[in-house]
């Protein structure tokens, strides 16, 4: 059966069609046809060489990527074409059109011999790429010498770029969304890529470029932590605001019934106080541009009862309702930003009202990079007391150089230098992923440097602002695009030291939303243990948790209760009074009863010592 | 000044010393799983190594994955390489597959006839005659040798299967060595002196071969050094095996701790898993061993024996909320009848 030459099987979107006595020449006839505009371009082809096999592709969803075709060592994009190009006497599509420009889908490439610029071109060469940027996708093209940065940070610094704050949509004011943050002054990356500009990110910035020395400061910025300038958080720096929706629906129910907007009378069940309802105005709704705190009413709303009352003898009673109020949830205060009032598709009214807070940079909040560099702010120091250049400037950011030479993130670095460059000289600089040479770039900025009368590998004698004296080691001081990150303390701070508990447990609660306690597990218990910290031990297990005191009955050992009307303990089991307080966790108490529930009885006797 | 040392090395009352030893073992425990995978050195005898090796040892599994033996030669023939090797080819289990070039069976009359491989014989220094009487000890065969074969014919014809079973068991049948130990290999000290290393365990048979330190055979297998030389023995094993496993991922553990987990696991006799088949499972308190595995079916049987529970343990203490009996709550203040009168 192998002997004798099979036909190559020709496969159409994964189904068999023909056979074809050479698959690589009929592959080349396809390309040929596509190129020349017979078939559809959005065709791809590939000859599998192993299986004897051509594959042609033309189902949707496919990643696809253009490539200049390259024919018998010579590119198609002419010089010619290329001044044709720049006059705009023709454009893309016509080079696309031509077949001077191809896409080629993952199975395509794999026959494809690609050039990445065009003195690599040999006779083997297929295709070249546009540009050797174009071999990354949007993304990376978006951040800045990426190929100076070791892969495994790319991720990380698109992951930061996701939770970045900046103006993520021009129309923020008119938006209703769950959570957002807008940055008071985002700038525009001094140092950019061409994929940047084309892609107008500039009109949507994420960041701003700060002055950042490879500092330390007196040991506050060890590790992954950053030391700001108070000075220029005062001026701005790094500020936003936070906004956050609440909103809410009158829901119908089924007997014509349906929640109400307003604010709930004192009657309604469940109420909660006059004051949670100051804020509220006439119709139920929080006012514009009032102060408000945790446990505040926004939406004042009423709900029908769960269960339907009975009649009467003097018809339906007067309906009694229910308070279903939206309050600001624990921890959260901010401004009434704006109320929204409309319809949903089922016609019940909705309402929206945004709550604003303002978020100066504090300790604990956190700041990144473009080159997965991140950094919590560990202390922020008033300017005089920072470290400063003979000209006076002031760094923005001190980021301790130990952070840079184990994450091999030289891009960083280099827009450092690129940022200086810029700043001193007002203008744009580029960073485009492949379009410099490390060396000849630092040699550029370094001439352009010393040019301004700054030293060409961008140190700076730095004065220290708490002595005055000079520091002893040259500082690498340039200026870098941060952004901050939409972690921060503010929205995560949480203490307690008494609060509300479980309902099944009495033990405390957990998470932030309920005021809750850090939990105080087996490994933590056992730590106490093993220090033989008995006392310490119970005061964390029982008092400061669930204790419980609980009747015990002397007689049969099952566990009554207090009977205040007749003043005397008393024993359901054996009915009898002879009953001793015993102080047990609740949690047992609770373990008593599912016993109970395995229909095993479990008794307690009492030994009173 | 040894004195010093020897107070200080003392516990005192009430100290937690399981869980210290818990906490102890433990905490190196977590890194050994993150570097699990890297083989160190050349040894040609294979051993489990690093948390696999520690989960067996204190799970007191019943089949180690790689049992070995170091086997000590008695001193006036331990540096005589000859007499060693001839110890050795006592040791190694040699199987009749292994000493075939190949076999001939014709089922329906029940004969089968091996190919003996003069260069594997020559190498164990074995004649087909040994083979064949070895053989001839079975009793549902007969054995004939030949030259250079050996024909093996069934008593009992009870049908082809049964004929193939019995086949199969005289292939697989030893011809020289101790079952078990599938690899025997000499080493020599840096003394001089040489020493066999096993894989594959069986202290009882390798004890009956003459020119062998009978009280010095060296297991990885606590069950079979409890066999062979007791309970004592046992847990030296199970604490050197464990503090050796633990040192060879670069690791230290302070003997105390090992040693008082291989002293409960063999408190009783008999060596039981530190899980809730053995140390755990046999707790004195219901509480303590419903809060630990199997709740419901402690608790169940606890109501049909009629279980009672003294809350003296620390699990128990702490589900109920009261102080522990360990560390500070152990000391408890007395004070007399008589001195109460005395101080009103």
């Amino acid at each position: 059966m192998l002997a004798k030459e099979s036909k190559a099987k020709v496969y159409l979107d994964g189904r068999v069609i023909a056979e074809a006595k050479s698959g690589r020449a009929f592959a080349e006839e396809v390309r040929k046809n596509r190129r020349l505009g017979l078939i559809s371009g959005e065709i791809n082809v590939s000859y599998l060489k192993k299986l004897n096999e051509v594959h042609i592709n033309a189902d949707r969803g496919r990643a696809r990527k253009p490539y200049i075709v390259v024919e018998g060592g010579q590119s198609k994009f002419t010089p010619e074409l290329e001044q044709r190009l720049q006059s705009k006497e023709i454009d893309y599509n016509y080079l696309v059109r031509r077949g001077i420009i191809e896409y080629l889908d993952a199975e395509e490439e794999e026959d494809a011999f690609v050039a990445l610029s065009s003195d690599q071109i040999n006779q083997k060469t297929t295709h070249l790429e546009i540009d050797r940027a174009s071999m990354l996708g949007l993304t990376m093209n978006c951040s800045v010498f990426p190929e100076y940065n070791s892969i495994g940070r790319h991720p990380i610094s698109s992951n930061f770029a996701k939770q970045s704050q900046g103006l993520y949509a021009i129309n923020f004011n008119k938006r209703y969304d769950p959570r957002a943050f807008i940055m008071y002054y985002p700038q525009v990356p001094i140092v950019n890529s061409m994929a940047y500009r084309a892609l107008k990110i500039g009109s949507h910035p994420s960041g701003q470029n700060l002055v950042v020395a490879l500092s330390t400061y007196y040991g506050y910025n060890m590790k992954d932590a950053v030391v700001l300038n108070r000075g220029a958080i005062d001026r701005g720096m790094g500020r936003s605001m936070s906004y956050k929706t609440y909103s809410d629906e009158e829901r119908r129910y089924p007997g014509s019934q349906q929640d109400r907007f307003k604010v709930p009378p004192p009657t309604t069940e469940s109420y909660l106080g006059e004051h949670a309802y100051s804020k509220l105005s006439e119709d139920g709704i929080v006012e514009t541009e009032t102060q408000v705190t945790e446990g505040d009413v926004l939406i004042g709303k009423v709900s029908p009862p769960r269960f339907l009352e009975e009649e009467t003898s003097f018809g339906v009673g007067e309906e009694k309702s229910r308070d279903n109020s939206v309050t600001l949830k624990a921890g959260e205060e901010g401004i009434v930003d704006n109320v929204l009032l409309c319809e949903t598709t089922s016609a019940t009214k909705i309402a929206k009202v945004r709550i604003r807070t303002e978020r100066i940079p504090e300790i604990g909040d956190k700041f990144a990079s473009r080159h997965g560099q991140k950094g919590v702010v560990a202390l922020i120091v008033d300017p005089n007391d920072m470290p400063r250049t003979k000209e006076g400037i002031v760094p923005d950011l001190l980021l301790n150089p130990l952070s840079l030479p184990s994450r091999m993130t030289f891009g960083h670095m280099l827009e450092m230098l690129g940022g200086k460059v810029g700043s001193i000289g007002a203008k744009q600089m580029d960073g485009t992923a492949f379009s410099t040479e490390g060396r000849a770039l630092v040699d550029e900025y370094g001439a352009l440097l010393e040019n301004y009368g700054f030293d060409k590998f961008g140190d700076e004698d730095l004065y220290d602002g708490r002595t005055g004296e000079k520091i002893k080691a040259k500082i690498f001081t340039g200026v870098v695009y941060y952004n901050r990150l939409m972690h921060m303390v503010g929205l995560r701070l949480q203490v307690r030291s008494r609060g509300p508990v479980q309902i099944l447990t009495h033990q405390p609660t957990e998470g932030k939303p309920r005021r809750g306690g850090l939990r105080f597990g087996e490994m933590e218990r056992d730590t106490l243990v093993g220090h033989g910290a008995s006392l310490l031990l119970k005061e964390r297990m029982l008092d400061q948790s669930d204790k419980a005191d609980v009747w015990v009955c002397r007689n049969c050992g099952d566990i009554g209760y207090y009977d205040y009307i007749k003043n005397q303990p008393t024993c359901q089991t054996c009915g009898q009074n002879e009953l001793e307080k015993v102080e047990i966790s609740y949690g047992f108490k609770l373990l008593l009863d599912e016993v109970k529930s395995l229909h095993v009885l479990p008794r307690i006797k009492i030994n009173m010592g | 000044m040894a004195k010093g040392k020897k107070e200080s090395l003392i516990m005192t009352s009430g100290e937690a010393v399981g869980t210290l030893a818990a906490q102890s073992i433990g905490e190196p425990s977590t890194q050994m799983m993150l570097r699990a995978f890297h083989s160190a050195g050349i040894s040609s005898v294979i051993t489990t190594r690093g948390l696999p090796r520690v989960i067996e040892l204190i799970d007191a599994r019943k089949r180690p994955r790689n049992p070995g033996m170091i086997i000590r030669i008695e001193k006036k023939i331990s540096k005589d390489y000859e007499k060693v090797r001839e110890i050795w080819r006592k040791l190694e289990d040699v199987k009749l597959s292994a000493l075939m070039s190949g076999y001939d069976e014709n089922l329906r009359s029940g004969v089968m006839t091996v190919h003996l491989d003069p260069e594997r014989l020559s190498s164990y220094e074995i004649t087909g005659r040994t083979i064949a009487a070895k053989l001839g000890k079975r009793e549902d065969i007969t054995t004939e040798q030949d030259e250079k074969d050996i024909v093996v014919k069934i008593k009992k014809k009870e049908g082809v299967k049964s004929t193939r079973t019995v086949f199969v068991n005289v292939l697989n049948s030893s011809i020289i060595g101790i079952p078990g130990i599938n690899k025997a290999v000499v080493q020599q000290d840096e003394d001089g002196t040489f020493y066999i290393t096993t894989s594959g365990s069986n202290i009882g048979e390798a004890m009956k071969i003459d020119g062998i330190e009978k009280e010095d055979i060296y297991s990885n297998d606590p069950f079979e050094v409890l066999k062979n030389y007791g309970v004592e023995a046992a847990r030296n094993t199970i604490a050197n095996e464990l503090i050796s496993t633990i040192k060879e991922e670069g690791l230290t553990v302070s003997y105390r701790h090992i040693g008082l987990v291989a002293d409960a696991m063999t408190l009783t006799g008999e060596i039981k898993s530190a899980g809730r088949h053995g140390i755990a499972g046999e707790k004195a308190s219901v509480l303590a061993r419903a809060a630990y595995e199997e709740t419901v079916k402690h608790f169940i049987n606890a109501g049909v024996f009629g279980e009672t529970d003294r809350l003296s343990g620390v699990a128990e203490n702490i589900l109920i909320g009261k102080q522990i009996g360990v560390g500070t709550g152990r000391i408890r203040l007395g004070v007399r009848k008589e001195d109460i009168k005395k101080l009103k």
